[in-house]
């Protein structure tokens, strides 16, 4: 990592956190947006309180969706689960199509208000690029490495867990990776169904008319999702690192 | 000793193996040869039963491979493909150590062993031990890729193809090298190859394939007088049927008394060897000498061509 890069990264953080701990020290870059004496940072709750409940929602749905479609992703490319393709293909393809507010529209009546519904949605819409991805990195690896370690006597758990998933794995984070910043900017809808989170702002600034509030709430998603996609991005090449195929420096 | 009886393999109505049988005995080099879709690969993953046979059997030291759980068999036969399958996410240490690992060897053991295949395959343990696949030659990778095959002191190994991927160069240096290891740990070897040359070269015995039948399983000598079938004939190549034969004998074999002039050759270079001297020199005889340099004798163009044909 060049220096210059490690320094903005640095700095990006610094002021996401100064931001959401201490939003009042922000208040002079609001205040021309928001209009007739109205507040220029969100007063009716915590923005802290509002980010970490977002990221614990976008947190709790990527991860049962990764479970789920990683799961998926090995079934199918076993001998034997080979029949499910389709049928996965067809559930991860739903969840991505049918819009995330419709969920929400039809979750609620069955689990109420909240973070259901929330989660729900998010975990659905998420599903695609980790179940796409697992399959891209899981049929990726060189027939030549799996006979020769089946060749060698490794048993299909031993294949999996050994060969198969290490290889694949870069590929696999980053499904992962690219679901998060889907979820993290979906997730901001989840405050229709009064679900916590960062959705909030942006719909009081809304129903007040107020552009500094609905500014700072997209602003922190957004910020959060930089972030978040950076440092993922550095797992990946560390996890890739290894082998060597995916820029991996030779030492 | 490897003892395979009748083995078949169909596909649907095609049978790619058919009804072969043939034995290889223990330290004993077999090399299958054929054209390309003779069921040479089919046949020998028969033998680790990566592909299960329709019918037949194959016996390991008298066992019947059936016998045995597959993952247990497999652990106990070395096997090498064309392109080696390295690991790219392990180290060279790590895929050498696959086996042992699998059967729960000590770590100093897993260590040693490394270290030992290492030295043995000249690669400098400090240097290589820690590199990933990606960062080593063909060459090297090719022996990693026999080494790690070797790792759990098979008593078998199976080899398809394991020099397809060299340039000519490389390609007869690591032939060498495999002779030589071979014959150090005495391991049965059946080897799967394109290469007419490589076959000769390698082979205690060869088993020529076509169309998954076993048309000749001989010495290489035999395959070159006594061809079974024209098919046979052909593959060996009429033209270089002579200098095939000359290349089986030493010239310690033709070895005629009395001097000649000119820089010696050795007892232990082959008729072949002695020939491209001779005609290079444009001499009718050449000295030969021991090992250690001391005269043993002659050999001439026409004890030469003696040797180099069907009929003594
Ligand atoms: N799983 C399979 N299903 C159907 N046919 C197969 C299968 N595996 C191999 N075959 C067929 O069996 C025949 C022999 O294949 P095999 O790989 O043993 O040939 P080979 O002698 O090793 O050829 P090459 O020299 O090209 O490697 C080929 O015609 C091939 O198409
Ligand atoms: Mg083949």
């Amino acid at each position: 990592m060049s220096r210059r890069a490690f320094v903005l990264r640095g700095l990006a953080l610094l002021l996401f956190v100064a931001f959401v701990t201490a939003p009042q020290l922000f208040a002079f870059v609001f205040e021309p947006l928001a209009a007739n004496r109205a507040p220029a940072i969100y007063n009716q709750g915590s923005l802290l309180a509002l980010t970490l409940s977002h990221l614990r929602t976008v947190a709790l749905a990527t991860l049962a969706s990764t479970v789920l479609a990683v799961a998926l992703g090995i079934l199918v490319t076993r001998p034997w689960g080979q029949e499910f393709l389709p049928l996965s293909r067809a559930i991860v393809n739903i969840g991505q199509t049918f819009p995330p507010v419709a969920v929400l529209a039809i979750a609620v009546p069955l689990v109420g208000f909240g973070e259901k519904p929330a989660f729900i949605a998010l975990f659905l819409y998420g599903l695609l690029p980790i179940f796409e991805n697992t399959l891209t990195g899981l049929t990726g690896v060189s027939p030549q490495t799996l006979e020769a370690a089946k060749g060698m006597g490794l048993n299909a758990r031993q294949r999996l867990l050994q060969v198969e998933l290490p290889l694949a794995l870069p590929v696999i984070l980053a499904g992962i990776r690219l679901s998060v910043i889907i979820s993290l900017g979906t997730a901001t809808i989840g405050s229709t169904v009064a679900a916590k989170g960062l959705g909030e702002v942006i719909i009081a600034g809304l129903q007040s008319n107020n552009l500094a509030f609905v500014l700072q709430g997209g602003l922190v998603v957004a910020l959060m999702a930089v972030l978040i996609h950076d440092g993922l991005g550095l797992a990946e090449r560390m996890a890739a690192r290894k082998p060597g195929r995916h820029g991996g420096e030779a030492a | 000793m490897i003892e395979i009886e009748r083995l078949t393999k169909r596909y649907g109505a095609t049978t790619v193996v058919d009804d072969v049988s043939f034995r290889v005995e223990e330290g004993a080099i077999a090399v299958v040869v054929g054209t390309s879709g003779a069921g040479k690969s089919t046949l020998l993953r028969m033998i680790n039963r990566l592909v299960a046979p329709s019918a037949g059997r194959v016996l390991v030291d008298g066992e019947d491979t059936m016998a045995i759980p597959e993952d247990a068999l497999r652990h106990r036969i070395g096997y090498v493909i064309q392109g080696y399958g390295l690991f790219p996410h392990r180290t060279v240490a790590e895929n050498i150590a696959t086996v042992p690992r699998l059967l729960g060897w000590e770590k100093r053991r897993i260590a040693a062993r490394v270290e030992e295949l290492l030295d043995l395959f000249q690669l400098d343990p400090g240097e290589f031990a820690q590199k990933f696949p990606h960062q080593l030659s063909g060459g090297q990778q090719q022996r990693v890729g026999v080494a790690r095959a070797l790792a759990a002191k098979p008593a078998l190994l199976l080899m398809d193809e394991p020099f397809g991927a060299l340039d000519p160069v490389i390609r007869s240096r690591a032939q060498d090298d495999l002779l030589a290891i071979q014959r150090r740990l005495r391991t049965t070897v059946v080897l799967v190859t394109h290469d007419m040359n490589e076959a000769f070269h390698l082979g205690d015995r060869i088993a020529v394939m076509d169309r998954g039948r076993l048309l000749q399983y001989a010495s290489p000598g035999e395959l070159l007088l006594r061809p079974a079938e024209a098919f046979v004939e052909q593959l060996v190549g009429t033209a270089e049927r002579p200098f095939r034969l000359l290349s089986l004998t030493k010239v310690g074999e033709a070895l005629e008394p009395g001097h000649a002039e000119g820089e010696p050759i050795l007892l232990s270079a082959t008729l072949r060897d002695a020939l491209s001297q001779l005609v290079w020199l444009g001499r009718e005889a050449l000295p030969v000498v021991d090992a250690a340099g001391a005269p043993a004798g002659r050999i001439s163009i026409a004890q030469i061509l003696r040797h180099g044909r069907a009929l003594p």
